[in-house]
Order: structure tokens, then sequence, then C-alpha cells
């Protein structure tokens, strides 16, 4: 007989994928990081492959640059707002950080 | 000593090593592959954000979407 | 599929849909495909100060065209294009 490879257990918690990382995130807080300097910070209520999910309870930092005309210093500027519920589209996603697992 | 390889062999050869992850933005992303798929995208742990060279966020785990990555090469840290 | 039942389970209710452009679109959800494209209803921009085009191409959508004969040059085309064929 040919040799198979060994069949791990796959528990639940183990991360074989990237997704993985979100599936386990369900339902917790997660932070997003977004093109256009913009980031989400809220509860996982769902996602797909590609990356679309629903948040709830969502804090969004919105980052904004502006350089002085006079000085050339650049002068960030941060606007927050909440959002209930908020359905992101994938394709603007960069980063997804799960909360700090226990492991 | 690195025997010739195509990209799919070096990824999975550098699975558990520190890597840098840099993004078409130009930000890097240093910590520990735990994995990667067919888009690309990346799970990273004890994960640290540089831009411009200075450290910026850190993150425990972190998930990649495969489309930002510029390239993954393995450090020395 | 997940997200477009999601949608199709907001049918009729009111939604703000921000674009990449910054423009936010308020209005009730009609319908949706499954590429998540959609078309809401009773429209209206949130700050139609900061982006007056949108105000300004609602109305003159409203006002300006006949639809009809829009529907009607657009049917006739396209019959246009398939006699030459």
């Amino acid at each position: 007989m040919a040799e198979q490879p060994k069949k791990e257990v796959v528990l639940n918690a183990t991360i074989e994928e990237p997704l993985d990382l979100l599936r386990l995130s369900l339902e917790e807080r997660v932070h997003v990081k977004m093109r256009t300097d913009r980031e989400l910070r809220g509860k996982l209520r769902a996602f797909d492959q590609h990356l679309n999910m629903v948040l709830s309870e969502v804090e969004e930092i919105v980052t904004t640059r502006e350089t002085d005309e006079d000085t050339f210093e650049e002068i960030y500027r941060q606007t927050k707002r909440t959002v209930p519920m908020l359905f992101v589209r994938g394709d603007s996603v960069i980063l997804v950080s799960p909360p700090v697992r226990a492991s | 000593m690195s025997r010739r390889q195509n990209p799919s062999e070096f990824l999975k050869k550098i699975i558990g090593k520190p890597v840098v992850v840099k993004l078409n933005s130009g930000v890097d992303y240093r910590g520990i592959l735990a994995c990667l798929d067919g888009f690309m995208n990346i799970a990273l742990e004890q994960t640290e954000e540089y831009s411009n060279g200075q450290l910026q966020n850190k993150y425990g785990d972190a998930f990649i979407r495969g489309n930002n990555v510029l390239y993954i090469s393995t450090s020395t840290k | 599929m997940l997200f477009f039942s999601f949608f199709k389970s907001l049918v009729g209710k009111d939604v703000v849909v921000e674009l990449k452009n910054d423009l936010s679109i308020c209005g009730t959800l009609h319908s949706v495909d499954q590429y998540l494209n959609m078309k809401l209803i009773d429209i209206s921009v949130s700050d139609p100060e900061k982006i007056p085009t949108y105000a300004f191409s609602q109305k003159l959508f409203r006002d300006q065209v006949d639809t009809q004969l829009l529907a009607d040059s657009c049917r006739k085309e396209l019959a246009e294009a398939k006699a030459k064929q």
C-alpha cells in the first residue's frame, strides 16, 4: 500500500490557512486596516473569501494628512465615528488583526 | 546550499520562519510566517508594522490580504 | 453567496452606501445581484454641500432627460446593430 501522508486531527482551533485566523475571530472584536488610511475596530459578524465583512459596533478612524503651506510641516488629523452595523467590501482591506488569543 | 527551487517550494520552506512582508504601499510587516494560501493571503504571528523604517504597531496575529503584497522575504531576526 | 443572501434580506430597508470616492448615498435598498451591485431608491446624499455634483445630476436626470426617448433610442440602436450583423 502506498504511503499516505499522515492526516492530522484537525482541531477547530488549528490554523491551516490564513482565513482560519478570521474564522477563529468570529464574534470577537477585530482591528481592520483599510486602504486610504482608514482603520476599523468592531465585532466580526461574518466574512467571506473576498474579505467582505460585516462588523458591528464599529469605530472608524480616518487619518488625513495635510501639509502646512508655510512650514511644510505634515499635519495628521484623525476623525472618529461610530457605526452600529457595517458591511465592508473586501477589496479595500489590507490587514485584519484578531484580538490577542490565549493559546 | 540552497538547491534550485520554484516559488511555491520557497514559500513552503519558510513557513514558521521570521519573514518580512512588504506591501505595495511601502509598509513592511515583520513576523513569523504562520501560513499562506494561493491568493498570497498571509497569516503572521508576533507582527510588527514598520513604515519608513519606524515601528508603527504591533499585532499578535495578523491576516494580510494577498493583493497588497509586494514581496515576502526571509528575515535574519 | 453569504452576503448576497444578507443583502437580499435587507431589501426594503434603509441603508447608507459609502463609495470609494467618499460619496455617501442614503436610500432604500431596492435590489441586489450576485456581484453585490445594488439599486437604491428614494436616495439622498448625506452631504450635498460637500459634493454638489450629484444633487445636480439627480435633478438633471429627473427633469431634463426624456427617459422614454432615451429608451426608444437605445432599442433603435440595438436593432440597427443587430441588422448589421
